[in-house]
């Protein structure tokens, strides 16, 4: 079993690590070196998709931000099951149908109780 | 059909299929169900468990692996599941009244938590893939994050929650890293697989590594010092009920989950992790019951006496015979019983005004409400083992299992712990029988909780005179391990 | 199949108890039906032990009224009861003390009093079970199952400090019967090793042979458990305690019958079991039993409480009865047998009376009485009777037990026997001391001036003790017939399994000489 798993394996990992690090590396090494070093207030404000930023960044939000994006998160992962899925469908057949239909009902089951509990309502 | 799946492994897990469903429909049930209804949730929720626990029947005999052995369908599981679903129907009817006094919202959140939690615990208890095995932890673990803090408003139960999801996360961490390294050393996740790729590695410092770090995970989950510092401040700041299930099912859970992992997956290690769980049993049990000694409120000392007692519960895995396990298997059984019962008091005791788990709460309580005293009694006897309880039996099972096994020291340390235990527990009935009366309000007992009472406590009079039935069900349960084989390895 | 006269035994009691449970209504329409349903259930219980000798062989010294039922097979535990000339007379007694225990608390215990009665019945037949059980475990569900009820009798119906009591009454003796439970486990996997199966028979288990370190450390256990209920010095000190803090009833039955547990389990288990290590251990059991005769004694002498004075002098007596058990010779052990017996009489009378006293005056303490012979002649009539057993006058019940004890331990160590000997004489300073001070002299208190005589209820009380304790004295061959045989056959099994002092002890001639040998084992 060491043979299988030994160091050799590992080659192209250790390559992939190197090329990765030193390109950032070289990136911020490089502009460095070339960039002019002259600043004013707009250069040094966050990048904010090129929008004015109008309050400070660490302002509270409505706790409906985090329950919107946590109703993302979760049907999103889930909606990544299905990928996959697809990929080998032709494989799975009714099979694969029949299971994926459970799985979106039970995906349906939990949307109708985050709507009926008004986890969708905005106010 | 894709290769390797058939329709009779679907057979196999209509069990936990019916759970699922069940947990569905509560769901669906609280939406539609009109508010002042919503009572009638906890009575869903009871069929549901009634359905799982019909769906076993079938099963009573079966010996299967499903599904290329991802979950296994035996005696063993069986046993675990049934304790399962006991100890879920008895916290839903605990929580009936609790729920209501402390006037949460929605109860079909929590009660589907519950059954989540139930279901999580089921796949633990038939996992033999490292895989499965994680799943249902997970299950059963998100489930208890949200269940214990369940009470809003209540800054324990938050402080509780956050504690437990923290812990929890980081005690999960040291387990799968355990976990990949025994992937990684044997190419397969399949318990039983690799119990034969480890045959011959014993002195393996990775693999020593990997049993140090799944013993620490396991540890953390079945409360063991010094894996316990959660413990005591979840047990108290979440709802009784919550509790109640907590130091029962997840308890009871994680011991299968060790039993599987150690006694399936590691046999030719086990004169490894025998070793560490002899320490922590000792500790353990030490710890637990010292620190139980000066608590004063009711919920904290049963999360120290809860500590202890997976202290004793590890001498059957120390002992590591068939017949150590079995005693765990029994005495999980036993103290499922009786913790359930303590706590149903506790919650017997919880008003608008007063919240009923400080020692003092209990004063009295003898003359305000016999019954419950009663009970409580015969709980805290059958705790510090004395008979003619279920409790003592429990215990002499676990110690005879270590003197079987030669581990007298360990024995000894185990009897006089539970002599000191004697000392808080009795502390409780000085309060109920001994004390003056008190202006403490007359606690009512709604059906559900004489329900509750009434079954642990004729649970813990029978097993404590008549025990032989749950023994050979231990038994056989015990075996379908193939226990033997270790068995022959440490003789 | 016979009768099971030994199970109902155990079972009339819990049987009373479950109907005191029936019994309804508040504490004053209660509590007379509640005593007196109490008290025809113990006195029920009474007659069967009384019937119970009436039919027992005396000349066998095999266990009689045997009953065996399988109960957890899967570990050879079994319901196994019955009962030789030891145990007979335990039982007898104890079935003859519940009911005057009760009586004794007839009415000083006014409140709660039906649970009173569910609690002296529950342990008189925890008692019950201790002295008849023939299987270790069975024993030990009973010896633990026995501190429940006299932890709520001490605890609820005591005196000012009982919850502290009651607490240490509690802790003490579960610290002592927790390590007996290992040892009963090591003797049950003993035999597992040496027979392929589990059993917790005590017959069976005599005939095991254990290796010297077994013997050793499982002898320890078992002596340590019984050590702490005889009280033996130095672990002696939860009893005081609880003593004093008991009711009269509490009292009665710990001093009468609970003591004798410890006694009865080196007797019946911890000599027999492990002949080689009790042989071993043997005279340091007895010095410190000649230690407790001796301090028990002195500390009698100084107490100003009576009750504390008649606890210190069990400590002292029970002394007596460990030295002959040590002894391991016929004298020893039938001696130790006959004074258990006495013992119970008398410091149960010496308890109720005490009660009695102290229902009057609402205080022990000896100061506060004097010139008590003037008002109530009868009352210290009895009080001298019983004070006067206590000592062990001859013609009472308390001198033969002492008398074959001595005389045992004289032919085992003679210096043993000269100091266990002083206990005698300081005994009979203590209490003839106390004795004086309650009531001779002048009325130094106008309370004591005008207090009632006996009355119908503590003549109830008192007379059978008095006979009983006369019985004793005059006829002891009457006691000591059921005893002899089951002494015998414990001696020559204990003698086979420990042949170092078999010469010196069984054979009817005491040759001298080897006696020595015996004396410098230690």
């Amino acid at each position: 079993m060491p043979s299988a798993y030994g160091a050799s394996a590992y080659i192209p990992i250790a390559i992939f690590v190197a090329v990765a690090t030193g390109f950032a590396l070289f990136t911020l090494v490089f502009s460095s070196l070339i960039h002019s070093e002259k600043y004013n207030k707009v250069k040094l404000e966050p990048y904010e998709c090129g929008i004015e930023p109008t309050t400070d960044a660490r302002d509270r939000y409505s706790i409906r931000y985090y329950l919107v994006a946590m109703l993302f998160v979760i049907f999103d992962v889930e909606t990544v099951f299905m990928f996959p899925w697809a990929v080998i469908f032709n494989k799975l057949l009714l099979f694969g149908l029949i299971e994926m239909m459970v799985f979106i009902f039970i995906l349906v089951v939990g949307y109708y109780y985050a709507w009926q509990k008004g986890a969708l309502d905005w106010v | 059909m894709p290769p390797g799946v058939s329709l009779s492994d679907f057979y196999y897990i209509l069990p936990e299929l019916v759970l699922t469903g069940g947990a569905l429909l509560v769901l669906i049930a609280d939406v539609l169900l009109p508010k002042e209804r919503r009572a009638a949730l906890a009575w869903v929720t009871l069929l549901a468990l009634g359905a799982t626990a019909a769906a076993l029947v079938p099963f009573a005999n079966t010996h299967v692996e499903v599904a290329h052995g991802l979950l296994a369908v035996d005696r063993f599981s069986l046993f675990f599941k049934i304790l399962f679903l006991l100890a879920a129907a008895i916290t839903v009817l605990m929580s009936i009244r609790y729920l209501e006094t402390e006037g949460a919202a929605s109860p079909g959140e929590y009660y589907f938590l519950i059954l989540c939690a139930t279901l999580g615990m089921m796949i633990m208890a038939g996992g033999i893939d490292l895989i499965t095995i994680m799943i249902g932890l997970e299950t059963m673990a998100v489930s208890f994050y949200i269940l214990a803090g369940y009470i809003k408003p209540n800054q324990r139960s938050n402080e509780a929650a956050v504690k437990y999801f923290l812990l929890g996360a980081f005690s999960l961490g040291i387990l799968l890293y355990g976990m990949s390294l025994m992937y990684g050393l044997s190419g397969t996740t399949n318990l039983r697989v690799m119990a034969s790729a480890f045959v011959g590695q014993e002195k393996d410092p990775r693999l020593m590594l990997a049993v140090i770090l799944v013993v620490a995970g396991v540890g953390f989950k079945i409360a063991a010092v010094p894996f316990h510092m959660w413990a005591p401040d979840v047990y108290e700041g979440a709802p009784t009920p919550v509790t109640a299930f907590l130091s029962v099912g997840s308890k009871a859970a994680s011991f299968a989950m060790l039993i599987r992992i150690f006694v399936e997956g590691m046999p030719s290690m086990s004169a490894d992790w025998r070793l560490l769980f002899y320490v922590l049993s000792i500790l353990t049990m030490t710890a637990g019951n010292i620190a139980a000694v000066t608590q004063s409120n009711v919920k904290r000392m049963l999360a120290y006496s809860s500590i202890a007692h997976a202290g004793y519960l590890l001498m059957g895995i120390v002992a590591g015979t068939a017949r150590g396990i079995t005693a765990t298997l029994i005495y999980l059984m036993i103290y499922s019983f009786m913790q359930l019962g303590a706590f149903a008091v506790i919650t017997l005791l919880r008003r608008k005004d007063v919240v009923g788990d400080e020692l003092k709460d209990f004063s009295g309580l003898a003359f305000r409400n016999p019954f419950a005293a009663f009970a409580m009694l015969l709980f805290m006897l059958s705790l510090g083992g004395i008979p003619p309880t279920a409790g003592f039996m429990g215990k002499f099972w676990l110690f005879s299992a270590a003197i079987d096994a030669h581990y007298y020291g360990l024995a000894v340390i185990g009897v006089l712990n539970s002599a000191i235990s004697l000392y808080y527990y009795v502390r409780i009935v000085v309060f109920m029988y001994l004390k003056k009366e008190t202006s403490g309000s007359d606690p009512v007992i709604t059906p559900a909780l004489a329900l509750v009472l009434g079954v642990t406590v004729m649970a813990t009079l029978v097993l404590g005179v008549y025990p032989q039935l749950l023994f050979r069900v231990a038994d056989v349960s015990a075996r379908t391990l193939g226990v033997a084989g270790i068995t022959a390895a440490i003789r | 199949m016979h009768f099971p006269i030994l199970t109902s035994l155990v079972a009339l009691p819990v049987a009373g108890a479950i109907l005191l449970l029936l019994v309804n209504g508040d504490e004053k329409k209660s509590a007379p039906l509640a005593r007196n349903i109490a008290l025809v259930v113990s006195l029920l219980v009474f007659a069967e032990t009384l019937l119970l000798w009436s039919q027992f062989n005396v000349a066998s010294g095999e266990f009689q009224f045997v009953e065996r039922h399988a109960w957890i097979p899967a570990f050879g535990i079994e319901y196994f009861v019955g009962v030789d000339g030891i145990s007979l007379l335990l039982l007898v007694l104890t079935g003859f003390l519940t009911p005057l225990a009760l009586l004794g608390s007839w009415e000083s215990v006014q409140k709660k009093t039906k649970a009173f009665c569910i609690v002296v019945l529950l342990l008189e037949s925890a008692m019950m079970g201790v002295f008849i059980s023939l299987d270790l475990f069975l024993f030990y569900v009973f010896w633990d199952a026995m501190l429940v009820p006299m932890y709520f009798l001490v605890g609820i119906w005591g005196y000012e400090r009982r919850i502290y009591a009651a607490i240490k009454f509690m802790l003490y003796t579960m610290a002592g019967s927790v390590l007996m439970l290992v040892a009963i486990l090591g003797l049950a996997y003993a035999h597992y090793s040496a027979h392929g199966v589990y059993s917790f028979d005590v017959l069976k288990l005599y005939q095991l042979e254990l290796t010297p370190h077994q013997q050793l450390w499982s002898f320890l256990a078992f002596a340590l458990a019984f050590a702490i209920k005889v009280p033996l010095f130095p672990f002696h000190t939860w009893l005081p305690d609880a003593h004093v803090e008991a009711p009269t009833a509490g009292s009665v039955i710990l001093a009468g019958v609970m003591l004798k547990m410890g006694t009865y389990g080196l007797v019946r288990f911890a000599f027999p079991l492990f002949p080689q290590a009790a042989m071993f251990f043997a005279p340091a059991l007895a010095i410190l039993a000649v230690i407790g005769i001796i301090y028990g004694a002195l500390v009698a002498m100084v107490q100003p409480d009576m009750k504390k004075l008649v606890a210190y002098s069990s400590v002292s007596h029970l002394g007596f009865v460990v030295l002959g058990i040590a002894a391991m010779n016929t004298q020893g052990v039938s001696g130790a047998v006959y004074q258990m017996l006495s013992h119970g009489i008398s410091t149960g009378g010496l308890f109720l009376i005490v009660g009695m006293l102290s229902d009057r005056r609402h205080t022990r303490l000896i100061s506060e009485f004097g010139g008590l012979k003037k008002g109530m002649p009868h009352l210290v009539a009895a009080f001298l009777i019983v004070t006067l057993a206590s000592i062990g006058l001859p013609g009472l019940n308390g001198f033969v037990g002492e008398f074959l004890i001595l005389l045992g331990a004289f032919r085992w160590d003679p210096r043993l026997a000269a100091f266990a000997a002083t206990g005698v004489i300081l005994s009979a300073t203590y209490m003839l001391w106390m004795f004086q001070r309650v009531n001779y002299g002048p009325v130094t208190n106008e309370k004591n001036a005008n207090l009632p005589d006996l009355k119908p209820r503590e003549w109830a009380v008192i007379v059978p003790i008095i006979a009983v304790s006369i019985l004793m004295g005059v006829l002891p061959n009457l006691f000591l017939r059921p005893i002899e045989p089951a002494v015998e056959r414990m001696l020559t099994h204990f003698h086979q399994g420990a042949p170092t002092r078999i010469q010196a002890d069984v054979s009817p001639q005491p040759p001298a000489p080897s006696l020595r040998n015996a004396g410098s084992t230690r």
